[in-house]
C-alpha cells in the first residue's frame, strides 16, 4: 500500500464547503443537508463486495457531493478530456478503496477521459474530478492533464485533420475519394 | 450484483491481470492517446446529439456537468459579480483518429436561453461548430457571440434537414451577422461524410490561424 497523503488537501487547494444545489432526481424526497465541516471522510458505504457492477448502479439517487464531503473542484480544474489510467498501486489496493474510488479505479484499468468516467459512472462531472484528484494523490491514479496549448499545435492539428480525413463517411468513402481534387 | 462471498486481495489480483486482451495490446491500451476536442453548439433541438451521434464511435454518452450562467440582461451584468453555476446534462462522443490521439466531440449543453458559459468546454478546444436550423436562426446567437469573444476557431453548420433550406446561405450570413471569415457550411447531421466534412472545415480554419 502506497502511505496515503493523510494531511494532504488535495491537489486543488483547501477544501471547499457550500451549500451547493445540485440536482436532486425528480421524485427523490427533500435530501438531508450536507455536513457543516469536512470531516475525515466519513464515506457513505464501507468497499461493497461486488465491484464488477459498477455500470448497472444508479448513484444518482445520492446528492453526488456527499460523496466529495462537500468539496467541489476548485479553480484549477482538470479538463474533461483529461486521460487518467489505473496504477498498479491503485490496481493493488482496490480492495481497500471506498465504493467510488473503487468504481474509478476498476474502470480506468484502461485510459479513459473523465467526461467518459463521469458517465458511465453516472457520476457527477465535478465529483469524478475531486475523487480522481484525491486518487491521484494516492498515486491510485495516473492523471495526464492535457496543455491548452495543443490547440495552436500545428503538428497536432495536421493529425487531427488527416486522421479525420480517413474517417469514411457512411458508404465507406473517405474523404479524399468522394470528390476530385 | 456479483455474490462473490467476500473477496481477498488475491481475487482482485486475478481480476487484474487476466484481463481479456494480450499483453502487447495491454501494454499500448495503458498509455493514454493525445486527447483533442472540439464544441458542437447551437440551440435546443438542433441537432447537436444528432451531429456527435453520426461520427462517434460510441454512442454518445451524456454526463452531469456544471456550467456558468450569467445574467441574461446586458445591464445586469454590472450588477451581478456573482455568477451561478447550474448543472446541465452534456453530450459528448468520440473518435480514435490513431492509437495516439483522440477526438472528443462535446455538445454544448441545450439551451434557449442567452447568458450561458462554457469555459470548461471551450477551454483547450481545437474549434467549434455552431449549427444552426434555418427556421430559428436566433437559436444561435448565443453561441456566435461566445465563440467570437472566446476567439475560437468556429463555422457555422446549417443543418438541413430533409435536403430543405428556408432561406439561401448569404441570407443566413447576413442575418447571423458573421463576417466572411467565419466558414458557413451546409450539412446533414444525420451523415457521418457530411459531419466529418463540416468539422474539417473548422479544423483547416484552425490550421491556418495557427500556421500564421
Amino acid at each position: 500500500m502506497v502511505g496515503s497523503a493523510a494531511t494532504t488537501e488535495g491537489p486543488y487547494g483547501s477544501p471547499q464547503v457550500r451549500p451547493l444545489r445540485p440536482y436532486v432526481m425528480a421524485d427523490d424526497p427533500p435530501p438531508p443537508p450536507l455536513p457543516a465541516a469536512p470531516e475525515p471522510a466519513p464515506e457513505p458505504e464501507p468497499p461493497a463486495p461486488a465491484p464488477e457492477e459498477v455500470s448497472t448502479r444508479s448513484s444518482l439517487a445520492v446528492r453526488p457531493f456527499l460523496l466529495t464531503t462537500g468539496r467541489v473542484a476548485g479553480a484549477a480544474e482538470l479538463p474533461l478530456e483529461t486521460q487518467v489510467v489505473a496504477t498498479s498501486d491503485g490496481l493493488a489496493a482496490l480492495p481497500a478503496l471506498t465504493f467510488e474510488q473503487h468504481a474509478i479505479v476498476a474502470a480506468c484499468r484502461v485510459p479513459l477521459s473523465l467526461a467518459e468516467l463521469a458517465a458511465r459512472l453516472r457520476l457527477h462531472l465535478n465529483v469524478v474530478r475531486v475523487i480522481a484528484g484525491d486518487l491521484r494523490t494516492a498515486r491510485h491514479l495516473a492523471v495526464y492533464v492535457p496543455q491548452a496549448s495543443t490547440a495552436q499545435d500545428v503538428s497536432v492539428l495536421r493529425r487531427v485533420i488527416d486522421g479525420l480525413r480517413a474517417v469514411p463517411d457512411s458508404r465507406g468513402l473517405p474523404r479524399d475519394s468522394d470528390r476530385p481534387a | 450484483m456479483v455474490s462473490a462471498p467476500s473477496p481477498t486481495p488475491e481475487d482482485f489480483h486475478v481480476t487484474a491481470t487476466a484481463l481479456p486482451e494480450p499483453e502487447h495490446l495491454t501494454a499500448v491500451a495503458n498509455r493514454p492517446p493525445l486527447p483533442v476536442k472540439m464544441v458542437i453548439a447551437g440551440g435546443f433541438g438542433v441537432g447537436k446529439t444528432t451531429t456527435v451521434a453520426a461520427i462517434s464511435e460510441i454512442e454518445p454518452l451524456t454526463t452531469e456537468a456544471s456550467i456558468t450562467e450569467v445574467a441574461a440582461g446586458v445591464d445586469d451584468l454590472t450588477h451581478t459579480p456573482h455568477k451561478t453555476t447550474t448543472t446541465v446534462a452534456m453530450d459528448f462522443g468520440c473518435i480514435t483518429l490513431d492509437p495516439t490521439l483522440k477526438l472528443y466531440l462535446f455538445g454544448t449543453p441545450g439551451q434557449d436561453r442567452f447568458g450561458f458559459m462554457w469555459d470548461d468546454l471551450v477551454e483547450g478546444a481545437l474549434g467549434g461548430l455552431v449549427i444552426v436550423d434555418t427556421r430559428r436562426l436566433d437559436d444561435c446567437f448565443a453561441a456566435v457571440d461566445y465563440f467570437e469573444n472566446k476567439g475560437l476557431p468556429f463555422a457555422v453548420g446549417v443543418n438541413v434537414f430533409d435536403g430543405s433550406l428556408g432561406h439561401d446561405l448569404d441570407e443566413v450570413r447576413w442575418a447571423l451577422d458573421i463576417g466572411e471569415n467565419v466558414p458557413l457550411v451546409l450539412f446533414d447531421a444525420r451523415e457521418r461524410g457530411s459531419v466529418r466534412d463540416a468539422l474539417l472545415v473548422v479544423l483547416e480554419l484552425a490550421l491556418a490561424r495557427a500556421e500564421r
